[in-house]
């Protein structure tokens, strides 16, 4: 060789997380914004912005602080939560298709949840325990779903495609389960229980924003300190096992963390679907494979999401009500079917 | 006791040790020392046991009698974390996802070293330093791992096995997926691994002519039994190799290398 000095050449910058996650709050601020300007009277932003600081005129504020501002926040919430729980499935699984309501874990969660609606109401149709009861029946059912299709998959072929074919019959049964219920159940009950068939937020009150807050805020810091132990989940079992991780114990827990936000949110806005998939997907698209970035994305793409789903229900299919799930599946089940397609040569 | 004076220099010890999967034993009763500091081959025909070792010797695979011992402690002992600072491991097919960085990937070998919480520190950042720079693959190193060739990736996986600096090293078939060439680099750097650092390393392999050019001892295995096991001069002849494989052979000597050979002639009773 002869004597050319070699110039090293600039190394391509990593891409700069905290300025995207910084965007993506942003984004999800207007969002929210844009969920509180839009509806049947919708507002100017001076209007909006005076209301929201107390600022307006009373029946502006009403509409902002009493009936929109508890669907915007419960939207974002509700979708935070299943974003975070479609992430935990598809780093537990391996598996790009994993979410929420693809492995039949939201349909388990709304069978808890209606079939709670269903044992503990009296001749009168009142309930004859508290309605805050509920979100633990809908976690229980997500944990025996949960539960039922990890033990078949694992019993059974390996590969993506067999663990989502496992937990698509095992959400139909659930669904099954939530029809059969609402049919033979309190005639009022059925109305209600259409809800988590479909994932809505119509009926947002700031009791369900408040309890909501309280689940994520106990469970989002378990889930930021198993970042360290999600990034080692990228590897196979064999290698992740030899740099010190307890794999089978790590997965078992994420599952567990996956029903818990699972439950969470079906409990109040239903089996709103696809988001779990989507917004993880768009995260690690924008930020890479490292977990604890990709997780703090996939929330507020998740929030994003349902938020602007609202939006959408509200804005374009006024006055009907249309649930906030059919708009979400109209993104996510192409996206599936996408994703699906290529799963082939995928690695989660 | 005689327990002591293996400790001085076995690093793993397997003793009457059986394992396998579902009904199936795959080995029993099966007594085998690993000499600190050298670099122990497994060689063997294929399904006679040698990579089932390999994983119960990381207690990747529950022992149904036996021991292992680790450093003369059970492996039952160690912690997940401070058993992978003790023996790194780098399994037959590997994978991460493929827009995962090459140092990235390097990184996760510090999984057992790391604080729980927080950025890597400074020796985190140094040991994957070096891991990169003993790889050759510094430059490649903001890479997306799927847009690396087959041997540049077996780099990235040994220097992920580096960063991990635990003194035993495990490599199942690390030459599998490889032409000659990769697998020479690879072997060679094994090799040094274990004569310039110390790291004491057990390699299967069914390459017999890489195992006798590289290997300080050599570990036969047939049928999940140890068949011979000894230093390479000492075990690599015709008789043992005829019996363990089935085939009729010749060994050679290579004066330059000082190493021995075979030539494979014809399977027994083919």
């Amino acid at each position: 060789m002869t004597g050319v000095t070699v110039i090293a050449e600039p190394r391509p910058k990593t891409r700069n997380g905290t300025a995207l996650l910084i965007g993506l709050a942003v984004v999800l601020l207007l969002s929210a914004l844009l969920g509180l300007g839009i509806g049947s009277s919708s507002m100017t932003l001076e209007r909006l912005l005076l209301a929201v600081i107390g600022q307006g005129a009373q029946t502006d504020e009403l509409i902002i602080w009493t009936l929109r501002a508890p669907r915007v926040l419960l939207s974002g919430l509700a979708g935070m939560t299943l974003a975070l729980a479609g992430l935990l499935l598809q780093r537990a699984t391996r598996n790009p298709l994993a979410a929420p309501s693809v492995l039949g874990i939201t349909d388990g969660a709304a069978l808890g949840a209606v079939g709670f609606l269903f044992l503990f109401s009296n001749e009168s149709n009142s309930l004859t325990v508290s309605i805050y009861w509920q979100p633990l029946a809908a976690a229980c059912g997500a944990a025996v779903f949960a539960v039922l299709v990890a033990v078949l998959a694992k019993g059974a072929a390996r590969g993506p495609v067999s663990l989502i074919l496992h937990g698509f019959a095992l959400g139909k049964l659930a669904q099954a389960g939530v029809t059969m219920l609402m049919i033979v159940g309190p005639v009022y009950r059925a109305n209600q229980a259409a809800t988590w068939l479909a994932g809505s937020v119509h009926q947002a009150r700031w009791i369900d924003v408040a309890i909501i807050s309280v689940l994520l805020a106990a469970i989002v810091p378990v889930v930021l300190l198993l970042a360290r132990r999600m990034d080692q989940l990228l590897l196979d079992d064999a290698s992740a096992e030899a740099s010190g991780l307890p794999v089978m114990q790590t997965q078992a827990l994420l599952l567990a963390l996956a029903v818990v936000l699972t439950a969470a949110a079906v409990s109040f806005v239903g089996a709103i679907g696809f988001v779990g998939l989507i917004a993880p997907h768009a995260a690690r698209l924008l930020l890479g494979t490292r977990a604890l970035p990709v997780m703090i994305g996939t929330a507020f793409i998740g929030a994003v999401l349902v938020v602007l789903a609202d939006v959408v229900v509200r804005y374009l299919f006024a006055p009907f009500e249309v649930p906030t799930g059919a708009v979400t599946a109209l993104i996510g089940a192409p996206y599936f079917l996408y994703i699906l397609f290529r799963s082939g040569r995928a690695h989660a | 006791m005689h327990d002591n004076t293996l400790q001085d220099h076995a690093a793993l010890e397997m003793r009457d040790a059986a394992a396998g999967y579902g009904e199936r034993l795959v080995f029993e009763g099966l007594d085998l020392s690993v000499a600190r500091g050298r670099v122990t081959a497994l060689c063997g025909p294929n399904g006679c046991g040698k990579s089932t070792v390999l994983r119960a010797m990381r207690a990747m695979l529950p022992l149904r009698a036996g021991a292992v011992h680790l450093d003369g402690d059970p492996l039952e002992n160690w912690k997940p974390r401070a058993l992978a600072r003790r023996i790194a491991m780098l399994s037959q097919s590997p994978s991460a996802p493929e827009e995962m960085t090459v140092v990235d990937l390097v990184r996760l070998g510090r999984y057992a070293h790391r604080r729980r919480f927080g950025r890597p520190g400074a020796e985190d950042r140094e040991t994957v330093a070096a891991a990169l720079a003993a790889t050759s693959i510094e430059d490649l190193s903001d890479r997306p791992i799927g847009t690396l060739s087959g041997g540049q990736m077996q780099r990235v996986w040994i220097a992920m096995v580096i960063a991990q600096a635990a003194p035993v090293i495990l490599l199942d078939e690390p030459t599998n997926h490889l032409d000659i060439a990769h697998a020479l680099d690879t072997l060679s750097l094994v090799r040094k691994l274990s004569h310039e650092e110390g790291k004491t390393v057990v390699v299967v392999l069914h390459d017999l002519n890489l195992a006798a050019r590289f290997a300080d001892d050599i570990v036969f295995v047939r049928e999940g039994k140890v068949a011979s096991a000894g230093p390479v001069g000492r075990v690599f002849h015709a008789e043992n190799i005829e019996q363990v494989f089935g085939i009729h052979c010749r060994v050679l000597h290579d004066e330059e290398t000082d190493r021995p050979f075979c030539i494979p002639l014809a399977a027994k009773g083919g």
